[in-house]
Order: structure tokens, then sequence, then C-alpha cells
């Protein structure tokens, strides 16, 4: 049986105690798949794990508290369902978790720049995964592109690709992309120095639109309608539209992360304007881990940020 | 340093009730002097001050952020300064990527008795903002022909 | 295209130094290459536009700012009692002039779905806006005709098409490693003056690329059934629930589309001085009607899309003459970050209304 079929049977196995399984299905192009909410044997069709899915399911159990609720999960989405739990934003026995191994999901944005002049990613025909290709039918003829040149950057630096708290888990555990994440990104990125980087977001953040899709496309972001960046007493942000502001509330979301983010992504992938948002989170995510040696939605312990410790060890704000 | 000796710098002090607002009292009723770039804002404990009031200020373009509480084991909420401790130690790691010179943050602990360190705390840390010079705000607005609002609230 | 306007040309050589020149005159916006996305920008000196990718956004934010200065106002001590604050209000500086070099066809029907409602037209004129119409009567749209059609587009569903002159003051399509400019009003007519008129092969080839592209679109699909069937399928929770599952309810869509025009007003203030702002607001967002009691007759995402919908296929419609406040640009389901297809929603409502 295929990893599919095999998935097919778990979420079919599963759904009678379930109110519903969500997945992926078919999407608005080839491209893309979308969240597929799965309540019974029809809505299977066209239910596909793999290359296409990207969205993170686990952003919607918080606001299916109450019922038991199935996702299949990738690794990183499994921790963000970890993190739910550990933080009590969702109850783990109301989730069922059907693992499976993940070898990476597509960047659109990195199809766009392989297809160069051919076409727009808007354009392609069809897509057909073939080895460690993707053949991509466009109206000048077949491109083909190595999958690794179109995998999300998060995958490069996965750690781990299998459902590491699954419930039931299809298939065979894939051995991760790499051993542990060095955060080399962040720290080639901070190395250009703070007088670059301030220019890089006063030019990235003036395309802000401030739709929000980063923050409702985040897991673990789960105030939604009480967001303090709606707030109008305290006033965090204004309804200006300049870069201050939008920074700001990318300096929020940042922060409100810290210690709590599992590096799933969606954030940035979700921006429709290409806006690096997750470069902030990660740089918040190495420093809790430098300090505290704490991965988010790995094990059970307290996120740091929500306990303390008389004498911290690796803090020496006495030193000035 | 001062006012006298050169341009002032926009110092944000954020000082928690009961040991470091009262430390700097003491500085004061000791007339230590002390550089005059820094606002105070009293705050009931350096656990109720959200890392957010921090970047706020960075972005709005204060050239440096201190903040002050009890020293651990002293706080008057007994665990509020523990909080405080990692919370703003966490924070020195975004500042670098975001674009801002992480020198500009810095927190510590004075006790209400400490005037002499309060001194010694004002002095260092003006001294290392005046080193940086005046922070440059972020600037930029997008819309066509709309006008910067802080110029308008300027004119 | 059609063959009575006069027809001008333009080479790709030529068009930055012709651009810096216009540029002289307004603010020249033109799509350019900004990391993963395209967005109007102003056009630097001697840039050429970006026209082989089509645009993440729209170009509205140029006639409809994303946040807007009304005015602005300040607490001035009254000379003769100086205790007593009088306000002293502040007008925002009138716009310039502005040109939007290389909209999308979709991007210049969008302004059509704007203009009844700014103009007041349910009122006879007396809620005209001012701060939009003065903006718009300066505004001049250079529309770049589609080479392709994107799998998201479906322009030619609600009455658009590829190189639809609808809206556009100049209409650009590509022949001959330039363009033929085709001049459909005055202003048009003043921004091309300098221009020399487009041969007959020149017209003959553009011609032809518009054929071309509109014979490549799928055909469109029945949309005159849906104002009825989404106003019946006004209480169907169920319904909007299904439909709405995987939206995340952020406003990606509104904030990209061409036909949007909803705003916020707020003040800004600093004491006694601030500005009063006019700022984008979306149908998707919670504090879009949010009451001052606390109540929110639209407490969740099944509410908000049925009316992002319901808006744009049903309501719309029976206040403006039967036009759709859509112009298929598609933006919404291209950068829809779950992929939500408002082409589903519509016909899946049509099939929902039939059945009941």
């Amino acid at each position: 049986m295929s990893i599919q079929d095999e998935l097919k049977s778990a979420i079919m196995a599963a759904l009678p105690d379930l109110s519903c399984v969500i997945g992926w299905g078919p999407g608005p192009e080839p491209l893309r798949a979308a969240p597929l909410f799965i309540r019974g044997e029809a809505d299977l069709e066209g239910f596909t794990a793999g290359f296409l899915s990207v969205n993170n399911p686990a952003l919607y159990l918080p606001s299916l508290k109450g019922s038991k609720v199935g996702i299949v999960a990738k690794g990183c989405d499994a921790r963000s369902v970890g993190q739910l739990v550990t933080e009590t934003l969702i109850k783990r026995e109301e989730v069922h978790v059907i693992g499976y191994p993940c070898g990476g999901v597509i960047d659109v944005d990195k199809v766009a720049a392989g297809l160069a002049d051919a076409c727009e990613p808007g354009e392609v025909g069809a897509l057909r995964e073939d080895g460690d290709d993707v053949v991509l039918d466009t109206p000048k003829g077949e491109v083909r592109l190595a999958k690794k040149d179109v995998t999300a950057d998060k995958c490069g630096r996965c750690t781990f690709p299998n459902a590491e708290n699954a419930d039931v888990f299809v298939g065979i555990r894939r051995a991760p992309a790499a051993a542990e994440d060095t955060y080399a990104d962040i720290a080639e990125f901070e190395a250009r120095g703070t007088e670059e980087l301030k220019a890089f977001w006063e030019k990235e953040m003036s395309r802000c639109i401030r739709c929000y899709a980063c923050r409702n496309a985040c897991p673990l972001c789960v105030c939604r309608d009480h967001c303090i960046a709606a707030s109008r007493e305290p006033h965090w942000v204004s309804q200006a539209d300049d870069v201050p502001d939008k920074l700001f509330f990318q300096v929020i979301h940042a922060v409100h992360l810290s210690g709590r983010c599992t590096g799933c992504g969606e954030c940035e992938r979700a921006c429709p304007l290409g806006i690096p948002v997750l470069k902030l989170k990660r740089a918040l995510s190495r420093r809790v881990e430098n300090l505290f040696g704490y991965k988010a939605g790995i094990g059970t312990e307290t996120p740091p940020l929500l306990t303390f410790a008389i004498e911290e060890s690796t803090i020496k704000e006495r030193d000035w | 340093m001062s006012v006298l000796e050169g341009k002032e710098l926009r110092i944000v002090g954020f000082l928690c009730n009961w040991c470091s607002y009262g430390g700097a009292d003491t500085a004061g009723v000791g007339r230590f002097t002390q550089p005059t770039d820094l606002r105070i804002i009293r705050v009931p404990c350096s656990g109720r001050i959200n890392p957010l009031f921090v970047m706020k200020a960075l972005i709005g373009g204060a050239d440096g952020v201190l903040v002050s509480g009890c020293h651990p084991r002293d706080c008057h909420y007994a665990e509020g300064n523990y909080y405080a401790r990692r919370r703003l130690e966490v924070l020195k790691g975004l500042l670098p990527v975001l674009g801002i010179n992480p020198s500009r943050f810095e927190y510590t602990w004075v006790s209400a008795s400490e005037g002499q360190r309060w001194q010694h705390v004002v002095e260092t840390f003006t001294a290392r903002i005046h080193a940086l010079g005046p922070a440059q705000a972020f600037a930029g607005t997008t819309g066509p022909a709309n006008h910067n609002r802080a110029d308008a609230m300027v004119s | 295209m059609s063959a009575e306007t006069v027809k001008k040309f333009i080479s790709f050589d030529a068009l930055p130094g012709f651009l810096a020149r216009a540029a002289e005159h307004g603010t020249v916006y033109a799509p350019r290459r900004e990391g993963s996305a395209v967005v109007y920008r102003p056009l630097k000196p001697g840039d050429a536009p970006e026209l082989g990718a089509r645009p993440t956004e729209s170009c509205k934010h140029v006639v409809f700012p994303r946040s807007e200065t009304l005015f602005s106002f300040a607490g001035k001590a009254d000379a003769a009692q100086p205790a007593v604050r009088r306000p002293v209000l502040t007008e925002s500086p009138e716009p310039g002039p502005a040109v939007v070099f290389g909209a999308l066809s979709c991007d210049a029907r969008g302004f059509l779905a704007f203009d009844p409602v700014y103009k007041g037209s349910g009122t006879g004129g007396a809620a005209a806006d001012t701060y939009y119409l003065r903006r718009r009567s300066r505004t001049l749209l250079v529309v770049k005709a589609c080479k392709s059609a994107l799998n998201t587009c479906f322009c030619n569903w609600v009455g658009g098409g590829p190189a639809s002159a609808q809206g556009a003051d100049v209409l650009a399509v590509e022949a001959e490693q330039g363009l033929v400019l085709d001049i459909l009003s005055e202003q048009g007519a003043i921004f091309a003056e300098t221009l020399p008129a487009a041969s007959e092969g020149q017209v003959g080839a553009a011609l032809a690329a518009v054929k071309a592209v509109e014979d490549s679109l799928p055909k469109a699909a029945e949309l005159s059934a849906a104002p009825a069937a989404l106003a019946s399928l006004f209480s169907s929770a169920e319904f909007w629930k299904n439909e709405s599952a995987h939206c995340l309810y952020c406003g990606a869509c509104t904030y990209l589309c061409p036909t949007c025009y909803c705003f916020n007003i707020t003040d800004e203030s600093d004491g006694l001085s601030g500005v009063r702002l006019r700022s984008w607001d979306n149908c998707m967002s919670p504090l879009f009607t949010l009451e001052a009691s606390g109540h929110n007759p639209r407490p969740n995402k099944a509410d908000r899309l049925k009316n992002r919908v319901g808006h744009k296929f049903s309501y719309y419609p029976s206040l403006h003459a039967g036009r759709f406040s859509c112009c298929g640009c598609g933006r919404c389901i291209k950068s829809c970050p779950s992929s939500v297809d408002i082409r589903k929603i519509v016909l899946d409502a049509v099939k929902e209304a039939a059945n009941v």
C-alpha cells in the first residue's frame, strides 16, 4: 500500500471517534494544496500528503476545542501540537495525531525563481514528482527542477521530519535533514550589521499591507480576535501606514512567540508580499535555545519564559 | 555628558517602584550628580515591564533604554524580577537582527539604599549611549502624498 | 482595441527615458519586483517598469491610500485667555497628479466598482468623497494587456478580459519589441502626445496578440444566478461554516483586492495634537463589525466570509445595476495562505441554492 492509501485507512479508522480529520486536498492551482476537513469517506477524494502539504493543520486546533479532532501531521505540525498541549491551549486527549514521514514541502517562491522567464508559477498547468525532481507543465513546455531547489528553507534544517507525538504513525520513519538546527542563517543575517539590517527592514516592511496573514497563519498566535495590535487602549500601534508601526507589529509577534515558536514558518510563507518575518522569531528561538536549552514543541517541560531559576547559570547580568 | 556639556540624548528608564526608583531618589537626596539624559518611568515591579515597552521606545527613536529593578531575592513581590531577568535577557537576542545596536539596551539591579550605585549605573550607561551617538529612528511612509505623521504633529 | 482610436508606439528601449520625462509632471507608479513580490512603486528615473510578472498587489492604493491623513489638529492656547485651548485644524495638502504605468486591466476595472460608491450615487452625490475623487481625477491609468492568464484569473467571468480597455486612459499591448498604445481619453492623449503613431504592422501585431490571449482563456462560468443564490443562503449557517472551514480570516484577500473599498477612521493623537487618519479596513477582521456595546454581529469567520462573498456577488450588484464588485483578478485566490477560492464558493452557492 502507498503512504497515501495507508494514511487514508488510518483516517477512516480514526474518523468514527472524531468530529473531523484535517489534512490536505486539492488547491486552486497545481502548485498549491488546500487544507482539507475530512468528515466522511467522500471527502477523502483528492486527499494528499506530501510535497504540497504546506499548510500547518495544527493552526485550526484551538478554535475546535471541545470536540476531538484528528490531524495528519508533518514533523513540524506535530511540534505545534506539542507546544499547544504544553501550554494547555488544547487538550492532548482531544487531538488524534496521524503522523507520516515528511520529506519536505514546496516553496512556491523558489519555483518562481526556478521557472525564471519560462512563466509565472500561476501558469503552471500540472506538477509531477519524478524521483528527486519535479516536472512542471508550462506554456513553454516541460520544466524540470530539482526538488531540493524548490523545497522550503525550513525543511533543509529540519530535525524532526516525523511526528514525534503521533498517536498513529504511517510509513517508515525518515532520517532528519540535519542533525541539529545551527541557526547559521540567522548568524549570517546578523553579520550584515545593524545599519544594513535597519535599512533592510525599512525596505521590507514598507511593502507590508497589514493584512495580518502572518499572525493568522501562526498556530501559536491564539489571541486572534483579541490581539493587542487591535487595541486602542493601550495604543500599541497606530493606523498609520508607516514602517515603525508595521515593524513594531512584527516585534509584537516575535516577542509573544519567544520560547514558543516551533519554527513552522507559516508566518513567512503566508505573507503575500514575501517579507521574511520568520527571521525575527528564529533570532529569539536561538536565544532561548542558547540560554535555556529549550526547543519549543518537544517534550512537556514548562516553557522557559513561564518559569525562572533563582540562580541563572547562563545569565551574567551583574557583570557591568 | 550633561545637558550643559553637549547634546543631551533621550534615554528611557523603567524603574521599579520599590528598589530602583527609591535608589534614584536616594542618589538625589544625597546630591550625587548625574547626567540628565535619562527619563524615568516608574513601574510597580520589573516584572511589570513588558519587553514591548523597551521595543516601543527603541523603535520610536529612543537613544537608549535602561531597566532597573530590585536585586534577585529582594523583589517586593518575591519573584517579579526573576521573570524580568529571563524576558529581558531573551529580548537582547532580538535587537541585532532588527537593526538596533544591542548596546542601546541594558538592565540591572539597584536597591533603594544604593544611591551611589545608581549614580554609577546612570553615568556608565549614559556614557555608553553617548559613545554610540543618537539613534536613527526607523523611517518610511509608503502612501502617496501621505505626509509623515510625525511631521504633521510638529507643524 | 477599437479601430477608431489613435494608436501610438514606444519601443522598450525608449520606455525608461519616456517615463522619466513623464515623471516631471507627476508621480509615475509602475510595477517593481521586490523579493518574491511585485509591487507598484514610484518609478525611479531611468528605471524600466517590471512588465513581465503580474503585480502581487493591486494599484488601488495610488487612489485610495492604505492610510491617509485627512487633517491634522492641535490645541492652541487662546491669546486672550491662555488657559483656554482652541482646536486648530490643518487640511492635508492636495495630492499631485499620478500615472499608473502597467496597471492590469482588472486593476483599472476595479476602480469602476469604487466610483459609484465614492461618488455617493446612493445619495444623489450628497455623500461624494472628496478625498477619493480628487485623487481619482488626477490619476492616469495606463493598462498593460496581459499576454496570458494565470490559473487564478477569471476576469472573463465578471465582464472583463485580459486586454479590456474599461476604466483605462491608455491600453498598452506588447508588439514588436515595444508597446502599441491605444489612446482612450483626453488625458491619455496628452500623456502620449510626444510619441510617434504606431505603424499598421505594429497595430496588426497588437490586435493579433489581443486575440490570442482572449482565445486562450478558459470559458467563463455563468454567474447570473449568483446574486439570488447568495441572498437565499444568507441564513444557511452550515453552508458558510463548511466553505470557511480552512479560512484564516486574515485580510490578505481584501487588501490585495482592486475592488474592496472599506475604510476606518481613527484619531492618532499625542496629547492635544494629532492627525485624523483614514485607513483600510476589512470585513474579515473582528473589529470591522464590533459594536461599542461589545456585541459583534459577525462573531466568527463564517459570518465574515459570507459577507465578503455576498457583498461582491449579491449585495453590491443589487445596488449598482447588477455589476459585480469583483474584477476577477484572482489575487484573493493566488495569495490566500490557506487556498480559499472565491470562484468555488460562488459556484457552490449557486449549486446549493438550486438544490434547496
